[in-house]
């Protein structure tokens, strides 16, 4: 059965885009068929991870909420950002416009948060997949909150810091109030020294939620900044062996 | 204090000290007419410091009684001698009274060894004196060389020499590394006075000087010898604090850092220094440095990790979001969708 995973984080900043397309790539990359939307219609970015340029493409997200066109034409295999996967693993990416004019009339005119739910359905069903993953704008907001009501994981991202850590609380009290099946917390950005442990736990036993990934600051990634994946490009950093664990845990 | 150890242990000692005394009355220092080699002069010293000053003082007071006894001397023709034997074995004895139990570094050594030759200068001119007020047997200047000086010279020199052998036999130095330097620079001060003296007595009996002028020139060189030897000791003193009071410093740093305190300023001295030690102070400054700079992290995180969640304020911005109708809307469309 597909599986819905939106990742989201209260706060901007916290490398939500990075770890969704980087645990995507590692699904993808296992044999899992996969799609990525971006939610993100007011500040798009997802697709610069996998190379992809929305100015070549005749169809984005925008287009199908319009009623211009059906989902399948906005979803684009970028299979080839991840090399050569197991089996049948693809990823598709469902790209927002970046346009100008087109993020303008989002903000002013909203769209039918029911159609994007007919949407995922859609895609599911045709492309076929496995795991559709949603990256949102940070916050809760109409469109975050129904990406988190539609999820079937959840994953939240922190930093550890104190504004991080009441935004989360808030988070995850409304995503019990939503009853999302499986909620996990993610800390990144987690500076050098930090003991893992220490930290885990209790994150965990603050949240009541199970803590699945710490991921530790690394001047990598930092580096390599959104020009790629750091799966594919550093898999023996011990940032990308933490996804890896993440990925099996959510049953990739 | 032990009263009946002190008398058995000083009789009895007092008896080895006496029969070796006898034996070695024999054979005479060259020109010295009853003055004898006597390297049996540590035994008294070594009863002083093991046992008590006053055990010391028995053993030599005794043992000369005996040994003048069992000789052609008879018992109490020299007793001005027996009490400067008797000083011979109490003074050295008194260092346990600045603490010295065990020699275990330089300083203790050079207290030891210093006492030894403050033991033979006080006891020879305990003697001259008691012979100058009650015995008049001395003549001077003829006396000095054929009682003082040998007295003096054979006495420091041999309790210099063996009091630590026997010390060390006994266990009562302990080997640390400011003992075994100390123990090796005096060795190689012992073997060239030694070789001078040896020179000078082979010199002797292979007649190349008359034996006139020896006598002079084997005082001479005796006290020469004996000052070079005290200058000598004390200069290594010196250089070998230079060496052992940097380790010591090092090591209470080191403590100190095991008890939490990272204030190094002990070291300040000994890190400037160009040399090995001086080296291995900055690698441990350095190093606790960077220990302290750890641990003032860890305490940061620690720190950091008190996770604080306004209680109230998190309640309204979760009610603000629950109760609007979209999301109650939201929340049956949910159902709905994962049912289906």
């Amino acid at each position: 059965m597909a599986r819905i995973v939106a990742v989201h984080s209260f706060r901007g900043g916290t490398g939500k885009s990075n770890v969704t397309a980087n645990l995507a790539a590692l699904l993808a990359a296992a044999g899992h068929r996969v799609g990525v939307v971006d939610t993100d219609i007011q500040s798009p970015g997802i697709h610069v991870l996998f190379g992809f340029d929305p100015q070549g493409a005749p169809h984005s997200l925008n287009d199908f909420l319009w009623g211009r066109c059906d989902i399948a034409q906005t979803a684009y295999d970028v299979t080839p950002a991840i090399g050569s996967p197991a089996g049948e693993g693809r990823l598709y990416l469902i790209p927002s416009s970046i346009r100008s004019g087109d993020i303008a009339r989002v903000i002013h005119d909203g769209y039918d948060i029911q159609l994007l739910k007919d949407g995922y359905r859609q895609l599911i069903g045709g492309l076929p997949l496995d795991f559709l993953f949603i990256d949102t704008h940070p916050g809760l907001n109409e469109e975050t909150l129904l990406s988190i009501a539609l999820a079937d994981i959840l994953i939240i991202l922190l930093r550890p810091d104190q504004q991080d850590y009441q935004g989360t609380a808030v988070t995850v009290e409304v995503s019990r109030h939503l009853e999302v099946p499986e909620m996990y917390l993610v800390i990144n950005k987690v500076p050098a020294g930090f003991s893992r442990e220490a930290l885990e736990a209790k994150v965990a036993s603050t949240y009541g939620c199970e803590v699945v990934g710490v991921l530790p600051h690394a001047d990598e990634l930092m580096a390599l900044g959104s020009a790629g994946l750091f799966v594919v490009r550093y898999p023996g950093l011990s940032v990308s062996q933490e996804l890896c664990a993440i990925v099996r845990r959510m049953g990739g | 204090m032990d009263v009946g150890r002190i008398l058995r242990i000083g009789c009895g000692w007092a008896v080895a000290y006496g029969l070796l005394n006898c034996l070695s009355n024999v054979y005479l220092l060259p020109s010295a007419p009853v003055i004898s080699l006597r390297p049996q002069i540590a035994l008294p010293m070594v009863v002083g410091i093991v046992v008590h000053p006053l055990a010391g003082f028995l053993s030599g007071f005794l043992g000369n009684v005996i040994g003048d006894g069992l000789s052609e001397f008879g018992v109490w023709t020299f007793w001005n001698w027996h009490a400067a034997n008797g000083l011979m074995g109490f003074v050295p004895g008194l260092i346990r009274y600045r603490g010295i139990v065990r020699i275990a570094t330089v300083r203790d050594f050079g207290i030891l060894e210093m006492a030894v030759v403050l033991a033979s200068g006080v006891s020879v001119t305990l003697a001259v004196l008691l012979d100058v007020l009650f015995l008049k047997v001395m003549t001077f200047p003829s006396s000095l060389h054929a009682w003082i000086l040998p007295a003096f010279l054979t006495d420091a020199v041999n309790g210099f020499i063996l009091v630590p052998v026997l010390l060390l036999v006994t266990g009562r130095i302990l080997l640390t590394l400011e003992t075994r330097t100390i123990l090796l620079v005096t060795t190689l001060l012992v073997t060239a006075v030694l070789a001078t003296a040896g020179t000078i007595i082979a010199s002797v009996w292979n007649d190349l000087v008359s034996r006139e002028a020896l006598v002079t020139n084997f005082y001479i060189a005796g006290i020469v010898s004996v000052g070079l030897l005290v200058l000598g000791f004390v200069a290594s003193l010196t250089f070998v604090r230079r060496i052992t009071d940097p380790l010591g410093r090092l090591t209470r740093a080191a403590g100190d850092v095991e008890q939490g305190r990272y204030d190094l300023d002990r070291l300040a001295g000994v890190s400037s220094r160009q040399d090995e030690l001086g080296q291995l102070s900055r690698v441990f400054q350095a190093m606790v440095g960077k220990v302290r700079e750890r641990e003032e992290r860890l305490q940061r995180q620690v720190e950091e990790l008190q996770i604080t969640i306004d209680r109230v304020r998190k309640d309204q911005d979760v009610s603000e979001i629950v109760e609007t109708e979209y999301f109650q809307r939201l929340k049956e469309k949910a159902r709905e969708f994962r049912r289906t």
